[in-house]
Parts: C-alpha cells; sequence; structure tokens
C-alpha cells in the first residue's frame, strides 16, 4: 500500500492568511470573531462574525491570470489563496508558481511535477450570488409599480432597451458553480489529475481529503491539492442560519466570546469564512524530492446519519462509526490517540452529539485532549475540516497542544486544553459532521 | 486485491418517464421530451422550452413513505423515486418493513451522488432584494431586506438547497450509514459519483452504494445562467427538434432535469445474496482540463485522458467497446472536441464504433446526466440494442463518426463507455461490462 504524507499547508481564516498567522493565534488562543460589518445585519438577532482581514486576491495569482479574479465568487478567492500558500509552503514548483517567482525557486528547493500526477480535490459549499451584482438586472426588469417583472426579465417590452438578464455579465453563472473552486486552482496550477468537487457541507474536506489520499494510494496521482473553502458571510447565509436556529444570538456585545463550543454555556454557532488547501503526497515522492514532511494520514471514515435531515445523531454511533473504521484502518487503539479534534459547533444539541460520538470509541474518560475549533474562528461550512486538520497536523509537527477557546467548563467531563502546552502527539484524529448528516474522520500520525 | 463491482439496479425519473421500461421504449422509439417550459413563464426567455419531467408524483412513488421527507426538495424527490426504482429492482429489503427487520448491516451500504444545489426562490429573492433597494440606489439596504427575508423565506426550502440534501434523504429512507458523499462537477458529477462508489466498493469501504444523480436548473436562475453563457439552444420554433447533437446545424443544448440511480455492489457480496447482475462496471478514469474555465481544451485534452485512463482501469483496447453513450450536448464546441478525443484515443477504430447521444431526446440532466446515460448503456447491453441520436440531419465534417442517426440500431454490446465532461474542465468516462462476458 502507497503511504500518503502531508506536504504542505495554506490556510485563509479569521486569523489572517497562511498557516503562521493561523497557528501563532490558535497557540495564543485568540478569537478573531468580532462585530459583523460586511453588510447591515441589524435585521439579524445574531450580529457577530469570523471574517477574514481585507486582501487582494490579484495579488496570489499569476499576471496572466488577473483577468479571471472577476469571475471568482468569495469561495472561489479563498480556495485560490489558500492553494497558493499550500503549493508554495509544499515547495511545489507549479506552473502559477514559476509564472510568478520564476525559475530561479528552482534552486531554492521547489520541484517541478508532472501535471497529470497532480489531483484537486476541493470542498465547496452552495454559493450564493452576490445580491448587488444583480441589482441593475432586477432594476431593468421593474414594473412601472416597482415590483419585479419576470417577463421583463427576460426581454424589454421596449425594444429599444435592454432585458433584465442582459444586465448580467455573460459569465455570470461561471461565478458560482461550487466545482470552480477546484477548477480556477487547477488552471493556475496546470494539475491536470484526477479532480473533484465535495459538496458536504462541515464534512466536506475531510471527505475531499480522504479521496483524494485513495487516489494516490491507488496510483491515480501522486500528489493531490485537498481541502475545502467556504464563505457564509452573505445576507442570504446570515438568513439562512438564523431561520434554522443554529446561530447564538445572545453575545453581540461580546464577540469573541460568542462561539463556545463543548462548553456549558454553548448558545449556538457563529458564521464564518475560511478553509484551506494541504498539499498530501506519496511518501517516498515526498522523501526523494525531500519535502518537509509534517505527518501522515493513516486512517479515513466517513458515515452517514441517516436521520432527520437537519437533526444530530444524538446517540453519537454514525460519527463514532466513522472514527472507528478510520482507526481500523489506522491500526491504531483508541486509547493511542491523543488529539481529538471534535466537530463541535457551538449548537449545544450537536456540541452533546459530538460528545456522545466521542464517548462511545474512547470511553468514559478518554486520554487524549479534545480540541473543539469553532470557538476562535466560527463556522465555515466546507472550509471548516480543512482548518481542522491543519491544525491536527502543526500539533503533530510541533508537539504542541493549543488551547480552546471559549470552552473553560466543557461538557460530559471532557478534557479540553485551556492553555498551551508541548505534548508527546503521535496520533489525532480529526472528526466533522454535516448539517445534513455526513461524517467523516481522518487519523494523522506524526512523522518521524 | 481491489474487489470487482457490479450493477444490481437502475432506477430513473427523467422527462420521458419515470420507470425504466417506458423511458427505455420511448428513448430506442426516438421520442422527445422537450416542450415549452412550464415550471415559470419563459416566454420571454431566449429560450422558451426545457425537458422537464411532467407527471411525477412523488406521493405515488414513495407511498407511505413520503411523509417522512415532506420538506424534500425536487432534487431529493427525482432522487427517492429513482433510488427506490433501483432498491427494488436489486431485491433489498423495503425500508417500510422497519430497520431492525434488515438483513443488510446499515454501515456496509453508502450513498455517493453527483447532485446539483437546490432552485433559489427566485421571484422571493428579487422582490425582497428590489424592495430592500433605496430608490436610484444600486445597493441593497440589508436591514430592510433582512427583515423582508426572515418573513418570507421558508427555512426548510432554503436548506434543501444544499447539495448533500439528496443524499441525506436517501441515508436516512434506506437506513445507509455508510460512507455518504456528494459530489458537485458540473456535467460531470454523477458519472464522477458513481466512479468514485466504485472506487469505494473497489477498495473494500462498503458492499452496496446508491450512486447516480439528481438535478433539476429549469428555473429562472438556471435558465438566465446558461442563456448568458449562449450555451442553450434558442430553437424555439419547434423546441423537439432543438436538441441537434453532432449534427452540422446544432446550436445548443436543452436543460432537462431528473435522476438516475445504481446501486452498485461487490460482486461477491451480490453473488452471496443471489442478486440478479445488470452489468459490470470495469473502468473509470478522471481528469481535469486545467485550462479554461469557460471551454474545453481545443484538442480535447483532458477528454483524452479520461477515456485513456479508463481503458486502461479495464485492462481493454478501443477495439473492445462496442457503443459509446457520448457526452454529446448539442453544442458547437463540445460534439466537435469530443469526436477528435474519441478519434485520438480509437484512432481506426473510430468509425467502427457506434456513438449516441441521449440528449436529443431527453435534454441534458446537468449534474445527472451522467447517470441516466450510465443506465443507457446497461440497458443497451441487456437488450443488445443502441438508442439514436434524434435530429441528426445534416453531417458535420467535424463530426464524421457513426452517431446512430434517428434511427435505434440492432447491435452486439457486450461492452459500453460513457462520457461525461463539466464545464470547468472535469472529464469522467465509465466503462460497463456484460457481466461473465
Amino acid at each position: 500500500m502507497r503511504r500518503v504524507v502531508i506536504t504542505g499547508l495554506g490556510a485563509v481564516s479569521p486569523h489572517g492568511l497562511g498557516v503562521t498567522a493561523f497557528w501563532n493565534a490558535l497557540l495564543e488562543g485568540k478569537s478573531s470573531v468580532n462585530a459583523l460589518t460586511r453588510f447591515d445585519p441589524a435585521a439579524f438577532a445574531s450580529r457577530v462574525a469570523g471574517a477574514i482581514p481585507p486582501f487582494k486576491t490579484m495579488e496570489f495569482v499569476p499576471k496572466s491570470y488577473r483577468k479571471a479574479t472577476k469571475i471568482m465568487a468569495r469561495d472561489i478567492e479563498l480556495a485560490v489563496v489558500a492553494a497558493d500558500f499550500a503549493v508554495r509552503d509544499g515547495k511545489l514548483a507549479t506552473k502559477g508558481v514559476l509564472e510568478t517567482s520564476g525559475d530561479k525557486i528552482l534552486g531554492e528547493g521547489f520541484a517541478k511535477l508532472d501535471p497529470t500526477r497532480i489531483g484537486c480535490n476541493i470542498g465547496a459549499g452552495l454559493i450564493c450570488t452576490d445580491m448587488d451584482e444583480l441589482s441593475e438586472a432586477m432594476i431593468q426588469a421593474k414594473n412601472p409599480d416597482g415590483s419585479f417583472s419576470l417577463a421583463r426579465w427576460g426581454k424589454s417590452d421596449d425594444p429599444a432597451k435592454t432585458s433584465g438578464m442582459d444586465k448580467l455579465t455573460p459569465l455570470w453563472l461561471l461565478k458560482y458553480l461550487p466545482n470552480m473552486l477546484a477548477c480556477h486552482v487547477s488552471i493556475i496550477h496546470d494539475t491536470q489529475g484526477p479532480s473533484n468537487t465535495i459538496t458536504c457541507g462541515q464534512a466536506s474536506a475531510g471527505l475531499a481529503l480522504a479521496e483524494a489520499c485513495r487516489t494516490i494510494q491507488r496510483g491515480a496521482a501522486d500528489v493531490a491539492l485537498a481541502g475545502g473553502c467556504e464563505s457564509k458571510l452573505h445576507p442570504m447565509g446570515l438568513m439562512r442560519w438564523s431561520l434554522l436556529g443554529r446561530l447564538t444570538t445572545t453575545s453581540n456585545d461580546n464577540p469573541s466570546g460568542a462561539c463556545r463550543p463543548m462548553d456549558e454555556a454553548a448558545s449556538g454557532t457563529v458564521l464564518a469564512e475560511g478553509g484551506a488547501v494541504l498539499i498530501i503526497e506519496e511518501l517516498e515522492h515526498a522523501r526523494r524530492r525531500g519535502a518537509t514532511i509534517y505527518a501522515e494520514i493513516v486512517g479515513v471514515g466517513s458515515s452517514a446519519n441517516a436521520g432527520d435531515v437537519t437533526e444530530s445523531d444524538a446517540t453519537g454511533e454514525a460519527p463514532a462509526a466513522a472514527v472507528s473504521k478510520a482507526l481500523r484502518e489506522a491500526g491504531v487503539a483508541p486509547d493511542q490517540v491523543q488529539l481529538i479534534v471534535p466537530p463541535g459547533s457551538g449548537v449545544a444539541a450537536s456540541d452533546k452529539a459530538d460528545a456522545a460520538a466521542i464517548h462511545r470509541v474512547f470511553g468514559a474518560d478518554p486520554k487524549g485532549a479534545v480540541l473543539p475549533m469553532r470557538g476562535g474562528i466560527g463556522d465555515c461550512g466546507a472550509g471548516a475540516q480543512a482548518l481542522d486538520l491543519v491544525a491536527a497536523t502543526m500539533a503533530l509537527y510541533s508537539q504542541t497542544l493549543p488551547p480552546a477557546v471559549n470552552c473553560p467548563h466543557p461538557i460530559e467531563h471532557l478534557r479540553v486544553p485551556q492553555a498551551k502546552s508541548a505534548a508527546n502527539l503521535e496520533y489525532a484524529v480529526v472528526l466533522a459532521s454535516a448539517l445534513g448528516g455526513q461524517n467523516s474522520a481522518i487519523v494523522l500520525k506524526r512523522y518521524s | 486485491m481491489r474487489k470487482r463491482v457490479v450493477i444490481t439496479g437502475i432506477g430513473w425519473v427523467t422527462p420521458l418517464g419515470h420507470d425504466i421500461e417506458t423511458v427505455w421504449r420511448r428513448l430506442l422509439a426516438a421520442e422527445s421530451g422537450i416542450a415549452p417550459t412550464t415550471h415559470f413563464d419563459a416566454r420571454t426567455f431566449p429560450t422558451t422550452f426545457s425537458a422537464e419531467v411532467k407527471g411525477y408524483d412523488f406521493g405515488a412513488a414513495l407511498g407511505q413513505r413520503a411523509a417522512h421527507h415532506a420538506h424534500a426538495g425536487p432534487n431529493s424527490q427525482f432522487a427517492l423515486g429513482a433510488a427506490y426504482q433501483a432498491w427494488r429492482m436489486a431485491g433489498l429489503p423495503e425500508p417500510s418493513a422497519g430497520r431492525a427487520a434488515s438483513t443488510i448491516d446499515p454501515y456496509s451500504v453508502g450513498t455517493y451522488l453527483g447532485s446539483g444545489e437546490g432552485a433559489l426562490d427566485f421571484a422571493n429573492f428579487c422582490s425582497t432584494a428590489l424592495a430592500a433597494r433605496p430608490e436610484g440606489s444600486a445597493v441593497m439596504d440589508t436591514k430592510t431586506w433582512g427583515g423582508l427575508a426572515l418573513k418570507t423565506f421558508h427555512p426548510m426550502t432554503e436548506i434543501e438547497q444544499e447539495p448533500n440534501m439528496p443524499i441525506a434523504h436517501l441515508a436516512m429512507e434506506f437506513n445507509a450509514r455508510g460512507p455518504s458523499l456528494n459530489c458537485l462537477t458540473a456535467c460531470a458529477a454523477s458519472t464522477q459519483a458513481i466512479g468514485e462508489a466504485s472506487e469505494i466498493i473497489r477498495h473494500g469501504d462498503a458492499d452496496i452504494m446508491i450512486s447516480g444523480g439528481a438535478h433539476s436548473m429549469i428555473h429562472p436562475f438556471g435558465v438566465t445562467g446558461f442563456n448568458r453563457l449562449t450555451a442553450l439552444s434558442t430553437f424555439n420554433e419547434n423546441p423537439k427538434a432543438s436538441c441537434r447533437p453532432f449534427d452540422a446545424t446544432r446550436g445548443g443544448f436543452v436543460l432537462g432535469e431528473g435522476a438516475g440511480i445504481v446501486i452498485l455492489e461487490s460482486l461477491d457480496h451480490a453473488q452471496k445474496r443471489g442478486a440478479k447482475i445488470l452489468a459490470e462496471v470495469v473502468g473509470y478514469g478522471s481528469s481535469a482540463d486545467a485550462f479554461r474555465v469557460t471551454d474545453q481544451h481545443p484538442d480535447g485534452r483532458g477528454a483524452i485522458v479520461a477515456i485513456r485512463e479508463a481503458l486502461r482501469d479495464a485492462e481493454m483496447s478501443p477495439a473492445d467497446i462496442q457503443y459509446i453513450n457520448a457526452h454529446g450536448t448539442g453544442t458547437k464546441e463540445n460534439d466537435s472536441t469530443e469526436t477528435m478525443a474519441i478519434k485520438t484515443v480509437f484512432g481506426d477504430q473510430a468509425k467502427n464504433v457506434p456513438i449516441s447521444s441521449i440528449k436529443s431526446m431527453m435534454g441534458h440532466l446537468i449534474a445527472a446526466a451522467g447517470a441516466v446515460e450510465l443506465i443507457t448503456c446497461v440497458l443497451a447491453i441487456r437488450d443488445n440494442i443502441i438508442p439514436p441520436t434524434a435530429n441528426y440531419a445534416t453531417p458535420d465534417p467535424e463530426c464524421d463518426l457513426d452517431y446512430v442517426p434517428n434511427h435505434a440500431r440492432k447491435a452486439h454490446v457486450d461492452v459500453a463507455m460513457s462520457n461525461s465532461f463539466g464545464f470547468g474542465g472535469q472529464n469522467d468516462t465509465l466503462i460497463v461490462k456484460r457481466f461473465g462476458k
């Protein structure tokens, strides 16, 4: 069996751009959840968010590709930036890297690879159209009384005027297709191997990583860019999760303390944007090119709750089955795991389900530290588990356990780290559960 | 050693009907499911027609079980109906008998669809957005909008737009607790889903996978998006003749909708329970063009890789392929590029292999297209007959292969290939074979 290791990390999160900003904030136990300012949220009961500090996507693409940034929804921009950080961190001299940095980087340890042997598997969410982008089109399609006219959207009754839809850029649809995250990334970096877009909510990134891992194991690729990105910071996103009652509404005056995953005081989650792309690679391939090996992927598992589409599995049975499957594949016993990253959304009912799943696998008193991740970031959907995977990878690589954010009173007596500490970490489990009932578990091993 | 994967059940809900045999009979008769659009008033749109699913009664399809899926959106409804057909054909235990009665380990049954996003509540979206726009401003006042939106949007209708909802419904209905995924790679999605689901079984991660796809983009946003891309046929005078794959006068594709579901099973599992085997999945190839978001690589680079990989995976040569179900959208670009890719891989054999596009009759089911096309391959093998490419009249010098024009053809088919290519350059190819051959 071909072994698969992690050789590059690129994260974009409310903590900033790049893994260094992300990891340092985690070690500090910092929260980057703030008042929501991207648009006026006054009508909503939840008005806090995990927003990424301002950046220009243009600066992360080759000159020849700058024009294409015009047809990138926010989610796509995040993936493009995360991928740029990942390939540079992984020292891959991809087409995009060579175009921006030139051949000189080949002397700096960067490796040029066969593009047909590089895959790209980036999880994505439901991308919402930018509402103001539609303004002109909708105004053009108005009836005299100001209401919307579907007929005028299709064709103006005044031959001298254009229709509503004609006010949209011809490529409008392409901004919002979920597979455009992987498509733009694959074009920029010329990755011609297997490419996929998993759309399973918060479990997307782990499922994408697991599938990419299988493509490498079976020999269909040697390297893959894998992960997930999503922005939920959109009026439609806020409206949807408000209607579903998932968001905390009690901490608008205390944004940094708003999201309290796995804590007794959990009152709901927080909308966020972010995600990560990881470079994963066949072990011998990585060794041959002298790559930095952060950790090894030793087991993957997935399952479905098979219950009501919006409810968590209160018994924890299905998520636990995903973890057990991944541990079996890894040949690892539950008590060998020193770090468990749970889904921990901050929605009390689902946190309890997560705890039930942990107890099923790891017993009444799990030895491993439980590190909920949403507290300082919020929930960035398809990007969530990608960031969790980066955190677990960095913990294994640096043998350091960061503190949890906003979890002073863990539910179910879970062992949640309250301060940064040096630790002897051999195995980590990263579990995600999607709104919709898909579960994804990954077992990572320290590489030595 | 990797496991062999077979198909033990098939089902579909399509513009030509809602059961296997009706749709198959109509495809062989070159009938069309394309007509003026009725889901919304499209009379002023550049394209006024589509291939809609007509008369599908979800309540009747699911019986009493429909009540468990009260909020299911169109994609989930299509997927559930098609999945029931496939599940029953495979002779698997009826969900109504209760979970405890089933002899199947729920964690050995997975779901992997290539389903699309649901339809946005367009009318409400536009009216709330307009009402929240100060006179003369191009910027929406989100405070006003939020107040209106919270009162007018429905939480379950909104959540049903998430692309993971059809698998959530399937997992619940069939108590399928194994690996559960949805991929959304545009028009290649359900081919890719079936390919990856097969890999899951080959690897031993599940015994059974409910796979395929469900999608409808016949809604104002969908038609707007494709009309702006000028990808749709605008032959409004004669909808039935509007989709003309490989014909010199082809002018775009036609939106269809529906679902195709297959039950994939490891050969040993299927044999152990005495299931009837419809076909074996022997080859899967996947690639990315990595070229442009708008168009395919002019040499068909990615398509060539996907077809070659599928052949290599099947340990077959082009001479072994007796039928190709083409992506064949009816756009200028796709059909000539696909023809070129087939010629590049098949060489001298290209002229000998019959190729057809059922999109000429049932339109393009987008994410679900690959699944209904793979089912078509299974039926072609079962009955040794190839469905036609309808509306073929004027040969195109760039498309000079055998497209089985207008009439179904009796032919010995043991091995068939299905191609799907998505916007953004994702390419997927599957090869299925008569079992035991």
